[in-house]
């Protein structure tokens, strides 16, 4: 039987005293009004043409939601964003796989690894729009190039760690190299994988974010970071806190959703304390 | 310097002058250790752990190996499963020498972490058995037989992480069996286990065996753990070792009988005296 862990897990800390012995939901509303306040002082202090007020900025997400605009940016770029990671995802389990059967494969993937990954996903966009062009495959390319280096070398750590036992096990009962590393080394290596998928969500919002300011220069249209420099281009600051909301909002969303997985994997499995 | 194959050439010619009981020759064999050689290497340093070993392991036996620590005894059962080749001499199980890792020598390993963490107890027995061809429902319904025999038939839906050592090391016993192997190997999987649930798994053990008419190999370093479980035992010597004497246990009576206590003594000596011996001998070969 394993051992009750409730009373150990009680944490042993001094008595709460003050702001910490209110309740959680209070301390945070208060913390968010003291913000609100904040921010609706300094833009009344900058006025209306630099900075939106909260309430102008929410009611700037209301209208964009009702004339169409604001949901066609954000589900533009959140589809280029999960075909570019998708893409990624792909081409780091290819990698990996190879690198981890043969060791021309390891070495091709250390050596791109250490050149890639140092490099910010923007970073190669401008080449990216020489190749394709002022189009989405350039956004894609240069997503997918964003998040494949993260999660391989995530991976790559989660197989070169995993439990040399349970490779045994594998071949003790008969698998096939190509099944112990879907059916042993890739569960093995679960808790590394999602914290590279974490890793690669992050840098994949921020790279296209950045993707899209850079082609909203360059004219082409469509998502968020569009969203963000059409506004600031006709002096609609409301439209682009809105869209900063949208991304914050997003951000919480993806974040809950990635502790659900971890929740049913590994934490559900021992593998991840929560 | 010389290179690593120079290195397991010269290993091999050495063994040819140490002398080794012969092979008891009986054509009913299961498993046949026969002047067997085994190492590994350490950086580029080649250990000699087995020097020359030879013995037989009849169907239905259960053959304990013991010995003191380093002297190859999970080596040997690790070369009988396939994971590593002899540098000399020759296994074979149900006269088959090429061995690679198969489920016809399931392997019970010391690790409690050798569950598979992301599967349920029955699904972590049941899995072996898709893998070897079965269909899901009666891989299951064989799973739930070795559950039962195992006494764990309550704990099948839980994930290996909420149980306790001695139930994990049951689980293993059980994939392992389920399996139907030719011979059962078991590297001692008591180990890490406290005294009294070290106990209560001996004889459980005996039980299950009893039931299902396996052939056992199981490496201890504990005489106690051999005398309750074995039918014989290989007393294997110091690294790199040879086969000090092979005692049939099976007719011995229990730990109160004079008979026992003589053959606990007589091994403890065995291997209490080879502990002093382990001053001269504590060289490889380079």
């Amino acid at each position: 039987m394993a051992v009750s862990t409730e009373a150990l897990a009680t944490p042993v800390k001094p008595r709460a005293l003050g702001w910490a012995r209110i309740p959680a939901v209070v301390r945070y509303i208060v913390v968010a009004a003291v913000l609100v306040v904040v921010w609706h002082l300094y833009a009344v202090h900058k006025g209306p043409l630099v900075m939106a007020t909260p309430w102008q900025s929410v009611q700037a997400v209301r209208d964009g939601w009702q004339d169409g605009s604001l949901g066609h940016a954000t589900w533009t770029t959140l589809r280029l964003l999960f075909q570019g990671i998708g893409i990624g995802i792909v081409v780091a389990a290819v990698l990996v796989a190879f690198a981890t059967l043969s060791r021309f494969g390891e070495d091709v993937l250390v050596f791109l690894t250490a050149i890639l990954n140092p490099l910010p996903g923007v970073a190669v966009l401008p080449l990216a729009m020489l190749i394709f062009g002022l189009n989405e495959t350039a956004i894609r390319f240069v997503l997918a190039n964003a998040t494949i280096w993260p999660l391989a070398i995530a991976v790559t750590t989660g197989f070169k760690t995993a439990n040399q036992t349970l490779v045994a096990v594998g071949r003790n009962i008969g698998l096939s190299r190509v099944r112990i590393i879907t059916d042993i080394l890739a569960p093995a290596a679960l808790p590394y994988a999602v914290a590279g998928l974490k890793t690669a969500w992050a840098f994949g919002w921020r790279t296209i974010i950045a993707a899209e300011l850079v082609f909203g220069v360059a004219g082409a249209k469509g998502g968020l970071g569009n969203y963000i420099n059409d506004a600031r281009l006709n002096l609609l600051p409301p439209r682009m806190f809105a869209a900063l909301l949208m991304i914050a909002v997003l951000g919480v969303v993806f974040e809950t959703l990635f502790g659900l997985l971890e929740r049913r994997t590994v934490i559900r499995w021992g593998m991840k304390t929560s | 310097m010389p290179g690593r194959r120079e290195i397991i050439r010269r290993v091999r010619e050495g063994a040819t002058g140490i002398a080794a009981p012969a092979a008891a020759g009986t054509g009913s064999a299961l498993v046949r250790v026969d002047h067997v050689q085994l190492g590994y290497w350490v950086g580029n340093r080649f250990h000699v752990a087995v020097g020359n070993a030879s013995f037989d392991v009849q169907p239905r036996e259960k053959m304990i190996v013991i010995g003191p620590s380093g002297c190859g005894k999970s080596t040997l059962l690790k070369a009988i499963a396939g994971f590593i080749s002899p540098v000399g001499g020759t296994i074979s199980v149900s006269g088959r020498r090429t061995l690679e890792p198969g489920p016809d020598r399931a392997v019970v390993f010391q690790e409690f972490d050798q569950l598979l963490p992301w599967r349920t107890v029955l699904d972590n027995v049941a899995y072996p058995l898709r893998v070897n061809g079965r269909s899901r429902r009666a891989a299951a319904a064989t799973a739930r037989e070795f559950l039962e025999l195992t006494h764990l038939g309550r704990a099948a839906e839980r994930f290996p992480h909420q149980l306790s050592g001695g139930m994990k090391q049951r689980v293993a016993i059980a994939r392992a069996l389920a399996l139907d192997p030719t011979v059962l190997l078991m590297d001692e999987p008591f180990g890490s286990l406290d005294a009294i649930t070290r106990q209560r798994l001996q004889v459980e053990l005996n039980r299950i065996v009893a039931q299902t008419n396996v052939t056992l190999m199981f490496v201890t370093h504990s005489i106690e753990e051999a005398l309750v479980l074995g039918d014989r035992v290989v007393v294997l010597g110091n690294a790199p070792s040879t086969v000090l004497e092979l005692v049939d246990v099976r007719e011995l009576g229990g730990p109160e009988t004079v008979e026992y206590s003589q053959m606990r003594g007589r091994l403890r000596s065995l291997l209490a005296v080879d502990q002093e011996e382990e001053v001269e001998n504590l060289g490889g070969v380079d």
